[in-house]
């Protein structure tokens, strides 16, 4: 942000600064008391998102291992901002990865877009000709694929990326 | 040759056989669990794939992720290492259905030399002894009493089937035998669904000498000398010395060329160990045969200066021998010493941790094979090997010499070792005079053991 002076960038220090004490503690609370995945608040400019560390995701969340610990405490982040690429810690989409050591294969009923939740199966890995499933990590959209079908895979690969959905929803009213 | 070889192992073997690999000028691909992410092999290997998780049965021990693993990475064999898949003929068999190479006998081979009461007939057959024991299995407990009259106490009762110890005794009288034949029956029944029993004479205060061979397609055979593994610890050997001080070199290359000109005459492939009991008189009995590369192998490579990982993969790739007994000589004395994450003062408890330091012997005749590096964590999956520290010299006195230096040179910080029972052992009265037995170790007692050293 070139265009921000100084006091305006103490100005949002502060603000961020009043959020995390005052709003993130109450919001935790609720979310803990509610036992709701997510919970959002928006105030002037910020949002602030606090999303429970997610069930699910924990077998996308293996390759990935800071993910669930750093998700845990909340997330806070600026409208304006797009997130920052951070690929170990991704709170927007998690992985599907391979159950073995084989070639993967697709499924002609799940494509980019498809709507899927948490143990659909959306593809599969032939290990010595018999195929083993890849199953969604989450509830989510399917997103980009990260091999081909008919690609060798070795276990643990990460396959296919599934958008969270709330995500998904928003990227795409704002981006409409 | 082969174009691209997959390494099935982990550990300080999966270093080994890189190596092997690379100085044959073949590439290689380490196959890794999940748990071995960080591991040596993995770091120093050109190609590396994920097999599957920590749960070594869904991952060394799974013949399908392996064999999966080979054909995507484009490898045409298949190298098991030790332990794991390295014995199991069925996937031997697979491997080859596959349009692969197991390094190691061919299938067909594998299978001949697959039960131990078979081979002992088979090799028995072809002038090796054998342990003396009862004609079949028993079939009431007055058979059971004539048989052990014939073959003379103390004798073993055996199960039939299964092994761990189960259903066996040493008995010394004919009133134990008749206790005991009720019980090792129905342990046996209870363990294996089988109670069928057989004796064997007990040898008393026994050593255990193998021999190393290797043969080719061609029916040609060399070997290598023998090793002395009767420094055990219940019994896990964990010191090897070559050659055996329990036997004078005439008794030495005896018992050596009877064993090639037996696994020859059987059409045995491949490198392989006979293992021998050897009792006080010096008569020496097969028990069984090991058809894979072994942890005590180096000692071999030390006397001989014969790569025997590179020999097993030749001979697997179909290659003559290329030396002939002539070119074999045994020159001098190595040991080995199995450096081992165990906790002497805890009765030997597998100990995990993170190296913290890591310093490595050096010297003539000195050779450490080892996967360990600073900051590398030890998984608590499989077994406790960290490393052997290898050992040469011109004489035994020399070899003990240098070996006292190097396991004081050695420093593995971070987590508990074995050196202790090393150091130990070097300063032992029985030891230095090379009367070690089998049973020596448990006699006497570990704790005993380290504490005579510490006077």
């Amino acid at each position: 942000m070139p265009d921000r002076d100084d006091a305006a960038r103490l100005a949002d220090h502060a603000q961020i600064e009043g959020l995390a004490d005052d709003l993130l503690p109450a919001l935790i609370a609720k979310l803990g008391a509610t036992g709701l995945a997510e919970l959002e608040v928006r105030e002037g400019d910020w949002r602030v998102r606090l999303r429970r560390s997610a069930d699910g995701t924990t077998s996308g969340a293996r390759t990935t291992p800071g993910r669930a610990a750093r998700s845990a405490g909340g997330h806070a982040d600026h409208a304006h901002q797009q997130p920052a690429p951070e690929p170990a810690v991704d709170p927007y989409r998690a992985a599907a990865t391979s159950p073995g050591v084989g070639i993967s294969h697709s499924r002609p009923e799940i494509s980019s877009g498809s709507r899927v939740r948490a143990g659909d199966r959306i593809a599969s890995v032939d290990v010595l000709g018999i195929p083993q499933e890849v199953v969604a990590p989450v509830n989510g959209i399917v997103g980009a694929g990260l091999v081909e079908s008919g690609d060798a895979v070795e276990y643990g690969q990460e396959l296919v990326w599934i958008e969270l959905i709330s995500t998904a929803a928003e990227r795409s009213g704002r981006d409409a | 040759m082969f174009s691209k070889i997959l390494i099935a192992n982990r550990g300080e073997i999966a270093v080994r056989i890189l190596r092997a690999c690379r100085t044959l000028g073949v590439e290689a691909v380490v196959a890794y669990s999940e748990a071995d992410r960080e591991s040596l092999a993995v770091q120093q290997a050109d190609e590396a794939i994920c097999i599957g998780p920590a749960d070594a049965k869904r991952s060394y021990l799974s013949a399908p992720a392996v064999i999966s693993a080979a054909i995507v990475s484009g490898c045409d064999a298949i190298h098991p290492g030790y332990g794991f898949l390295s014995e199991d003929e069925g996937f031997a068999e697979v491997v080859g259905a596959h349009g692969l190479t197991f390094i190691g006998p061919p299938p067909q081979v594998l299978e001949r030399f697959a039960s131990k009461e078979a081979t002992r007939h088979l090799l028995g057959g072809e002038g090796l002894a054998t342990i003396p024991g009862s004609n079949g299995m028993i079939r009431d407990d007055l058979h059971g009493l004539e048989e052990a009259e014939r073959i003379g106490y103390p004798v073993l009762i055996k199960p039939s089937a299964g092994g761990g110890g189960k259903g066996m005794r040493m008995v010394r009288t004919p009133r134990e035998l008749e206790a005991a034949l009720k019980i090792c029956r129905s342990e046996a029944r209870a363990a294996f669904g089988d109670d069928s029993l057989y004796l064997e004479k007990w040898l008393e205060d026994n050593r255990h000498v193998e021999v190393q061979v290797a043969v080719d397609r061609f029916g040609h055979g060399v070997h290598l000398g023998e090793r002395d593994c009767s420094v055990q610890r219940r019994h896990q050997k964990f010191l090897e010395e070559a050659p055996t001080p329990a036997l004078g070199e005439a008794a030495r290359n005896e018992l050596a060329e009877r064993a090639i000109k037996a696994v020859v005459a059987a059409g045995y492939e491949n490198v392989g160990t006979l293992e021998f009991l050897v009792d006080p008189a010096g008569n020496a009995y097969f028990i069984e045969i090991n058809c894979r590369i072994q942890v005590e192998h180096p000692i071999t490579e030390m006397l001989t200066g014969i790569d025997l990982v590179t020999t097993q993969i030749r001979i697997a790739a179909g290659e003559p021998l290329g030396f002939s007994q002539a070119d074999v000589t045994l020159r001098g004395h190595a040991l080995e010493f199995r450096i081992n994450a165990e906790d002497t003062e805890h009765d030997f408890r597998p100990s995990t941790g993170t190296v913290e330091r890591y310093l490595v012997p050096g010297g003539p005749g000195v050779r450490m094979d080892s996967h360990l590096f600073t900051g590398y964590e030890v998984p608590p999956f499989y077994d406790s090997l960290l490393g052997k520290l290898i050992v040469w010299g011109p004489d035994r006195p020399t070899a003990i010499a240098r070996s006292r230096v190097a396991l004081d040179e050695l420093v593995v910080e971070g987590l508990v070792t074995n050196v202790a029972i090393h150091q130990a052992l070097l300063v032992n009265d029985i030891f230095l005079a090379g009367e070690m037995t089998t049973n020596l170790v448990d006699r006497v007692g570990s704790a005993a053991f380290l504490a005579a050293a510490a006077r």
